[in-house]
């Protein structure tokens, strides 16, 4: 290969760091624009505030009675939620204990819930009544009223805007400063850029090439000289029975094994081609390629927002002494890599479970968290081990939706082995079979359905005897 | 209903934040900063000589508290090898040998000042660490645990070897040109404790803290997420080393002399007692670590010396801890901070259902 | 020169027999259990106490008072399984781990405060040498030298090789001996199959705290004054006796147990070399480096295999 490693890694940190910065650029610009609107709110609020304390008897009657109202109500919901959430836990632990109770405790909750009813309606009209009854001494009297009111309304205005443009004269600086950064350091990177590869042993479009694959234990040959090819942009299926070495396919990839013999050809984040046996485990994540476990491999100790932290490790470019005193180098990077992980647990649709502890929460959730942690390693191709593995049907499909979406917003391949064949089938462009850690075949997956050899290896050799 | 007024209520609904944060709410804040913790903990403790010199305090009672702190300092640094990297070591008490024989082989046998001795034990302590490290890439687990046990072992013969005992004179130690006493050795000791208190939270905090618990929880997710195994087990094994071996050079500077054969300080029982400390803290809490080295270590010299049962009995307080370290990790795996944190939330909910009934009681009535 | 050689070698047997003992113990814990029992040590160092109370103060003869040292030995693993391990089952591995720390402070603290102050103190042989007239050691000629060993040690051995044979063909061919291997290689499929797990982990420790007990005895009678940690040293050797056997066998422990004392004689042995005269001052070092270093080349023992994590 033509590459010097230490150049690639300094060119992905570079780009990092570029990436970080053109990030940051964008957090301190909103945090700009975000203090202006704040400080325009708090300066409102205050001025309404002092202008009814002056007049009591100006606040908008209907207004503050609905809102009051739904404050109260809502208070109320709450507090009834929450007793009859223990209400319900008692019953069920009184079950556990005996389960010949069970009809009398469902019988309970449902009094209980009877009562609560009876009672919201009860307490709702007492409380409009009051509510009523207090608002007949606010006329909310016209034209002195308006008058303050519009001249708080004149007063925030001007402060807005004086506000907005001391954002606008910040963002400015800011823009410029970090502007020249960013140009420097994307100066540097095109100084940096290798020279054009020549793909040895790779064509156009291919981002993965497995060729003559062995991956012996001892004797047993897990792998026996697989070959096939992964295009750039794709969804590619391996399937094949239990024990037909598709895990280990992967792990041979992501060098948590080292292959045996065989070439593995991967075209890295920078466009050029490497050989993966020459990376170590931990490197292979910087050249594009991440992948999840068939056992889902959570960091349980940590909050989910912490686990996508850790996903993002390569990016902190913070040296161990700005990481013992904290200091602001640290604190930029964190800040850019929390903003991406929250991006990225949006995009999950995980944003609820941010501080949660990822050991209590159910499976489908700990398979969303690998997956979104995947994504924040900026991957160019993913490699999924048995996603569907534990799901039900609505999850799987929901999976095979949020799949694609990953393929077309992120723009990288992927590559899943997977038993359920209507996952497979449905979102593949490309899948390939193996048994006993060869190749049976690869194809469409309208292909595959209908090969002989691939039937033979589900259903085994006696079922194709009966049909002679 | 008593207590509705509309108005307020509206008032304070609608327009609640006005921008202004209360002094209150800035104190507490600051509070909640670990930096500003350990400082005020600082402070507390440093005002400990002055009181001292005042007569409110034996001078007996500061010098236990400075020899605790000092085996805090070996406590947090294993908090970090053990809560943190999952990695059991036994080898403290060597790893203490080696900072309190660079303290008497420098300064009290060349002669060098404080600086100098300090610089050597952080760098062979640093050294050795690397090599435990690159140990623990090998053999995980228990088999790591008594391997450490032997190195400690090893280490300790070796001092035995070199000089059965040792003593440090204190005039001739040099602190920048200045000889320094006793009072000043505990300030020293305050200092440092306080310095990796900071780092040593500052770290867990940070990305290597956090690389650190999921090389813990789990190897292969934390390679498949780019983390090198080997740099951050070598990195918790330098760090503890490196605390381990500061906290023997402490120690020598305030007990100044140790005959090694039957000091307990280079025995298991300070491994034992300092992973017993932790435990009984709490693995991941810098606090409860402290706390733990408390019970183990200052509880006896400062508070318990004044009951003549514990005097006459010291093998009272071993038994106690022993027992201690047993039921919480039976019953708290997370220690006292973890009972503390069950504590906290518990009257957090009490709260909570007191006033939900309160405001219950309020809807029925008229 | 080879006579004295042998000497010295043969000198180990009574370190031989101690340390064997003392990691057929921790063997059989770690395998059923999957915990290496620090408290062992200290476990024996209480039950030699019993022992040492027993002949120092109604004149029980030792034959006779090593028995309830033994049973003692027996109740304390009994206790400490029961109603620790079991009530603790959620706990991991480290956490065991940490509770059989404790127990050695809880045994630290405790023997001062049950036998006073009790700091060294002399112990009987097997062999008692007070009767005039009797030797107690017996003189082997070989090769033009002199083998000298002590009559304790050669009681020791025969009782030590006695116990350890039953033992491994009880673990061989019993009902037992399969419950134990089963529950070794996996608790959970053993309970599935019906073995009472319980029971087997209860009689492993009861076992191997009686075992400690006895060789604590053994070590106690040739010539170590007691305290409080004098088993630490043999501890020590016998885990690394474990390990560099490998924890995967039962008998790659022993055999470990046997390389260690015989190792360390070995090195002791070249001081008889002017140019290694000061050796004796390095010699538990050398032999701890020495130990290091072959289980660094084989993290997995010499008997161990290798394990290869699925992911």
């Amino acid at each position: 290969m033509a590459r010097t490693d230490r150049a690639y890694r300094k060119m992905m940190r570079r780009k990092t760091m570029l990436c970080a910065e053109k990030d940051y650029r964008d957090i301190l610009l909103r945090d700009c624009q975000e203090q202006a609107r704040k400080k325009t709110d708090a300066y409102r609020t205050q001025l309404m505030r002092e202008l009814y304390t002056a007049h009591p008897d100006w606040i908008p009657a209907e207004e503050a009675g609905k809102i009051v109202f739904d404050s109260r109500m809502a208070q109320f919901d709450a507090d009834m939620a929450f007793v009859r959430k223990q209400a319900s836990t008692r019953a069920a632990k009184a079950i556990s204990k005996d389960p010949a109770c069970a009809e009398r405790e469902e019988e309970k909750l449902q009094q209980l819930q009877k009562e609560h009813e009876e009672l919201r309606n009860q307490y709702s009209c007492r409380l409009q009544r009051e509510i009523s009854a207090q608002l007949t001494d606010m006329p909310g009297d016209g034209a002195e009223r308006e008058a303050a009111v519009s001249d708080i309304e004149r007063k925030v205005d001007a402060f807005r805007a004086e506000q907005e443009k001391a954002a606008q004269k910040q963002m400015e600086t800011i823009r410029q400063a970090e502007d020249s950064k960013i140009r420097k350091l994307s100066d540097a990177l095109e100084k940096l850029q290798l020279a054009p590869a020549d793909r040895p042993g790779l064509p156009e479009g291919v981002v993965l090439r497995v060729q003559d694959l062995c991956m012996y234990f001892g004797g047993v040959h897990a792998v026996d000289g697989l070959s096939f090819d992964v295009k750039k942009g794709e969804i590619f299926g391996l399937i094949g029975p239990n024990g037909a070495g598709k895990t280990t396919v992967f792990n041979c990839i992501t060098q948590f094994y080292k292959p045996t013999s065989g070439t593995l050809l991967f075209e890295n984040k920078a466009g050029e081609v490497i050989s993966l046996p020459e990376e170590k485990v931990h490197d292979v994540v910087l050249q594009g390629i991440v992948r999840t476990f068939q056992n889902v491999e959570v960091i349980r100790e940590v909050s989910v927002l912490d686990n996508l932290l850790i996903a993002g490790h390569r990016q902190f470019t913070a040296g161990i002494l700005s990481q013992a005193l904290h200091l602001p180098t640290l604190k930029k990077q964190e800040r850019i890599i929390r903003e991406k992980a929250l991006r990225v647990l949006e995009f999950m649709g995980l944003t609820e479970y941010r501080d949660w502890y990822a050991a209590g929460l159910p499976y489908g959730i700990l398979k969303k968290i690998e997956i979104a942690r995947t994504l924040m390693c900026d991957p160019q191709l993913i490699i999924l081990d048995e996603p569907a593995a534990g799901l039900n049907d609505t999850e799987t499909l929901e999976l095979a939706e949020l799949i694609r979406r990953i393929r077309d917003t992120m723009g990288c391949t992927i590559l899943l082995v997977e038993h359920d064949m209507g996952l497979v089938m449905n979102i593949c462009q490309t899948v390939c079979a193996i048994s006993f850690g060869k190749l049976l075949a690869i194809g469409t997956p309208e292909e595959i359905q209908k090969d002989p050899q691939v039937q033979k290896a589900y259903l085994g050799e006696s079922d194709e005897e009966v049909e002679k | 209903m008593t207590d509705l007024n509309v108005k307020k209520e509206y008032l304070n609904l609608v327009y609640t934040d006005c921008g202004k944060v209360s002094a209150g709410e800035k104190i507490k804040k600051l509070l909640a900063v670990p930096g500003t913790q350990y400082l005020i903990f600082g402070v507390i403790l440093g005002v400990f000589p002055l009181l001292a010199q005042l007569g409110a305090l034996t001078s007996s009672f500061v010098f236990a508290v400075g020899n605790t702190m000092i085996y805090a300092i070996m406590a947090i640094g294993f908090c970090l090898l053990m809560g943190y990297s999952g990695l059991a070591s036994l080898g403290t008490a060597g790893f203490v040998g080696i900072g309190a024989y660079i303290a008497y082989y420098f300064m009290q046998v060349y002669g060098a000042p404080f600086g100098i001795a300090f610089i050597v034990t952080v760098m062979i302590s640093l050294f050795s660490g690397v090599l435990v490290g690159f140990i623990s890439l090998r053999i995980e687990g228990i088999y790591l645990a008594i391997l450490t046990l032997g190195l400690s072992e090893i280490l300790r013969n070796t001092f035995i070897s070199l000089k059965s005992s040792i003593k440090l004179d204190m005039s001739k130690v040099r602190l920048f040109g200045v000889k320094i006493g006793e009072e000043q050795v505990y300030l020293l000791i305050l200092a440092l404790f306080v310095l990796l208190l900071f780092i040593t939270s500052n770290l867990i905090r940070s990305p290597i803290g956090r690389a650190l618990l999921s090389v813990k929880n789990s190897t292969s997710a934390a390679q498949a997420m780019g983390i090198n195994l080997m740099k951050y087990r070598v990195l918790a094994f330098v760090i503890s080393t490196v605390y381990a071996a500061i906290a023997g050079l402490m120690y020598m500077m305030l007990l100044r002399n140790m005959t090694t054969s039957t000091s307990t300080l280079l025995s298991m029982a300070t491994s034992l007692n300092i992973l017993g400390a932790v435990v009984i803290g709490g693995a991941k809490s810098l606090w409860g670590t402290t706390f733990g080295v408390f019970i183990i270590y200052g509880l006896q010299s400062t508070l318990l010396s004044k009951i003549p049962f514990f005097v006459e009995n010291p093998a009272f307080i071993t038994m106690i801890t022993g027992l201690l370290i047993i039921l919480i990790v039976m019953f708290f795996p997370g220690g006292i901070a973890q009972m503390m944190g069950n504590l906290m939330q518990k009257r957090k909910t009490a709260k909570f259902v007191a006033n939900t009934q309160r405001r219950m009681d309020g809807y029925g009535q008229n | 020169m080879f006579a004295a050689f042998l000497s010295t070698v043969c000198g180990s047997l009574l370190s031989i027999c101690v340390t064997a003992l003392s990691a057929f113990s921790v063997t059989i814990i770690f395998r059923t259990s999957t915990t290496a029992n620090f408290a062992q040590g200290s476990i024996a160092a209480f039950g030699c106490y019993v022992v040492a109370e027993c002949l120092n103060r109604w004149g029980v003869p030792v034959y006779l008072g090593v028995l309830p040292g033994m049973i003692v030995g027996v109740v304390i693993g009994l206790f400490i399984d029961l109603m620790v391990f079991r009530k603790g089952r959620h706990v991991g591995e480290l956490g065991k781990q940490i509770i059989t720390m404790g127990f050695v402070s809880l045994f630290y603290g405790g023997i001062p405060l049950v036998f006073g102050n009790p700091e060294f103190i002399p112990f009987e042989s097997f062999y008692n040498t007070t009767k005039a007239g009797v030797e107690s050691n017996v003189v082997l000629r070989v090769f033009g030298g002199e083998i000298v060993l002590t009559k304790h040690a050669l009681i020791c051995a025969a009782i030590t090789a006695v116990v350890l044979a039953a033992l491994f063909l009880l673990l061989k061919y019993s009902k037992w001996g399969l419950g134990v291997r089963c529950t070794a290689s996996s608790e959970f499929t053993a309970e599935l199959m019906g073995i009472n797990t319980h029971v087997i982990t209860a009689i492993s420790w009861a076992l191997a705290c009686a075992l400690g007990v006895l060789a604590a005895v053994m070590y106690a009678g040739g010539g170590a004054m007691i305290s409080t940690s004098f088993m630490g040293t043999i501890q020590v050797n016998a885990f690394l006796a474990c390990i560099l056997g490998g924890f995967a066998t039962f008998y790659g422990p022993i055999v470990g147990a046997v390389l260690i004392p015989v190792l360390s004689n070995c090195v002791g042995f070249l001081a008889n070399f002017p140019a290694f005269y000061d050796i004796s001052r390095w010699q538990m070092v050398i032999v701890y480096v020495l130990l290091l270093a072959i289980i660094l080349l084989k993290p997995q023992g010499l008997f161990g295999k290798k394990v290869v994590k699925k992911v």
